[in-house]
């Protein structure tokens, strides 16, 4: 009988350990294969992997593409989501910010696909064409939930006795929320912000219908169609050339790269994050 | 008083906004979808047909396949995200080294937001390849009578690829959820768990057993992560209109079959609006699936204190 407890006792163990390995093996074998995969190509092909276009063997106009949509889309989405947060943190009993809390804790988790098909059909339909603009404004629907919880979350961790001697000085609840507490939760706040970002550079899927691609030449305005670094690989991995392939994985490591820089700093600044 | 309100005049219209938003997403989807029910009836969910056509009056559409695909990949993703979730909890709570503890919950939040694409790379070129050749090929070379592996694993895009690459994205989503309660059980069960004489395993499922709101919440979570995820599925899936047990048949999924043929859908007359009615279905299933894992997120956070 203890025999066999003790038996038991050690499977558990074995299973806790392997079952721990097995959850993380794969960021390891991602990690790995990229490099082995990505990095000849990168190096083959030199600065050229960078500037060139897709002809070229070069993923250029998709980074910019990248830098336009992660812009444009915080330039739309984050002052609105900063303001929804403030709300939920300035009435926090509220039933309309109960309703809020959950529907952005819905929006979080929203299939990022149905946003796109959204877009294309509120904004790529009416204007006759795929555009950075509806790219971005699909990306800032799925970066908005993000930035607004951060905002709340940022703001309720002062101290209440913060609120209070602004209000005994004869500061009102604007005042109060933008000259006292703001700045002294911006480093949460911005956090928020860049996690929002460093998710939306890597979407894909919201971007299908919306930003149209544009690898041959450097995009040139917001109501023309623009590539993005995702979007590239998403069509590149369904062509049967090798050499697309190749550029795709070299875009994959590229992607990675950004996404652990942006990624890590934030986070090892932070105690928990919430994705 | 008056002067009070300034914020609130600010913020509202941010509010109303995404309210607005949100609202007009589901009132898009409803509408694009009308045509649809009104062409076919539920057909547009109950039959497994894709038929398109030049000729409006032949074109007949359903998306029974792809309900099933997605229900079925999201189902085994859980499967694998579960145990691997509780067994990652438990490590970082009680057997990581003081050292690696941070390093280990860092990893998992790297997982659960590496941009999606990059794990369909990987799934396409890397996982597929591999589980077809050291799990699916054995499995239907020596137990092909079981149902589930009679299934001639030709090109290894199948549900099996897409539950397992879904799980291990998910397992993060999870794992997160599940962490956070298990490490708020206080030592002190623990404590008087051993004093009863309990071993390591016997007082750790009394604590798992504590924490189940939690686990049910970050499960249902995950699934609903699983069932809207789009594009690392849709490489690893094989895109073709099936119902079947068989791990190892090629499939569908709503959200692949969106990616696949929303581009072309406008061609025909009553594509588009099947595509929408797909869509629909994600979103009724997403919400609800989602907003059932968050009240448990909620009620266990408001009614268990330790």
């Amino acid at each position: 009988m203890l025999n066999f407890r003790k038996i038991k006792d050690k499977l558990f163990l074995t299973f806790i350990f392997f079952g721990a390995f097995i959850a993380l093996f794969p960021l390891f074998h991602i990690i790995f294969t990229l490099i082995i995969k990505g990095m000849p190509v990168i190096i083959s092909r030199g600065t050229m992997f960078f500037t060139g276009t897709l002809s070229q063997g070069g993923i250029g106009p998709a980074i910019v593409g990248t830098f336009i949509l992660a812009f444009l889309s915080s330039l739309i989405g984050i002052p609105i989501a900063f303001l929804v947060g403030l709300y939920i943190y300035e009435y926090p009993d509220s039933k309309v910010s109960e309703f809020v809390r959950g529907l952005l804790q819905i929006m979080l988790e929203f299939p990022t696909i149905l946003v796109g098909v959204f877009v294309m059909d509120i904004l790529v339909i009416p204007m006759g064409t795929y555009s950075a603009l509806a790219g971005a404004f699909a990306l800032a629907i799925i970066m908005m939930p993000y930035v607004s919880v951060y905002t709340a979350e940022a703001m309720r961790n002062i101290p209440y006795t913060y609120r209070e001697a602004s209000f005994s000085l004869g500061l009102n609840c604007f005042k109060t929320a933008f000259r006292i507490l703001v700045p002294i939760a911006k480093r949460g706040i911005f956090t928020g912000i860049l996690i929002a970002i460093a998710k939306v550079a890597g979407e894909t899927a919201p971007l299908l219908f919306t930003a149209g691609g544009l690898y041959e030449i450097y995009p040139h305005g917001i109501s023309a169609p623009v590539g993005a670094i995702p979007l590239l690989i998403y069509t590149l991995i369904q062509s049967p050339s090798s050499t697309d392939h190749a550029t795709a994985w070299g875009a994959s490591l590229v992607l990675l790269l950004v996404f652990i820089g942006v990624f890590i700093p934030i986070r090892l600044s932070l105690k928990e994050v919430k994705l | 008083m008056k002067r009070l309100e300034t914020l609130k005049v600010l913020t509202s219209p941010a509010v109303i906004f995404v309210f607005i938003l949100f609202v007009y997403m589901l009132f898009v989807y409803i509408s694009m979808s009308i045509p649809v029910f009104q062409w076919e009836g539920l057909d547009i969910y109950l039959k497994n047909i894709w038929h398109a056509s030049e000729n409006p009056s032949e074109e007949y559409y359903g998306l029974a396949a792809a309900i099933w695909g997605s229900v079925y990949t999201s189902v085994i993703a859980v499967f694998i995200a579960l145990p691997l979730s509780i067994a990652y909890s438990i490590f970082v709570n009680d057997y990581a080294p003081a050292r690696i503890k941070n390093l280990v919950i860092i990893l998992s939040d790297v997982m659960a937001g590496l941009p999606t694409i990059i794990y369909g790379i990987w799934g396409a070129f890397v996982l597929v390849p591999f589980l077809r050749e050291w799990v699916m090929l054995p499995l239907y070379r020596e137990l092909s009578y079981v149902p589930f592996f009679s299934y001639p694993p030709v090109s290894g895009y199948s549900y099996l690829s897409a539950g397992i690459l879904l799980g291990i994205m998910v397992t993060p989503f999870a794992s997160a959820i599940i962490r956070e309660a298990y490490g708020s059980v206080p030592q002190i069960y623990r404590e008087a768990a051993y004093a009863l004489g309990f071993t390591k395993y016997e007082s750790t499922r009394l604590i798992v057993g504590l924490i189940r709101p939690a686990i049910i919440s970050g499960i249902l979570l995950a699934f609903g992560r699983a069932i809207g995820e789009t594009v690392a599925v849709s490489l690893v899936i094989g895109n073709t209109f099936n119902i079947s047990m068989g791990l190892f048949s090629p499939g569908y999924t709503i959200s692949s079959l969106i990616a696949n043929q929303f581009g072309n859908a406008f061609i025909y007359k009553h594509m588009t609006s099947a595509l929408f009615a797909g869509g629909l279905a994600l979103f009724v299933i997403g919400t609800v699936v989602n907003i059932t894992g968050l009240l448990y997120l909620k009620r266990w956070k408001k009614n268990v204190k330790f």
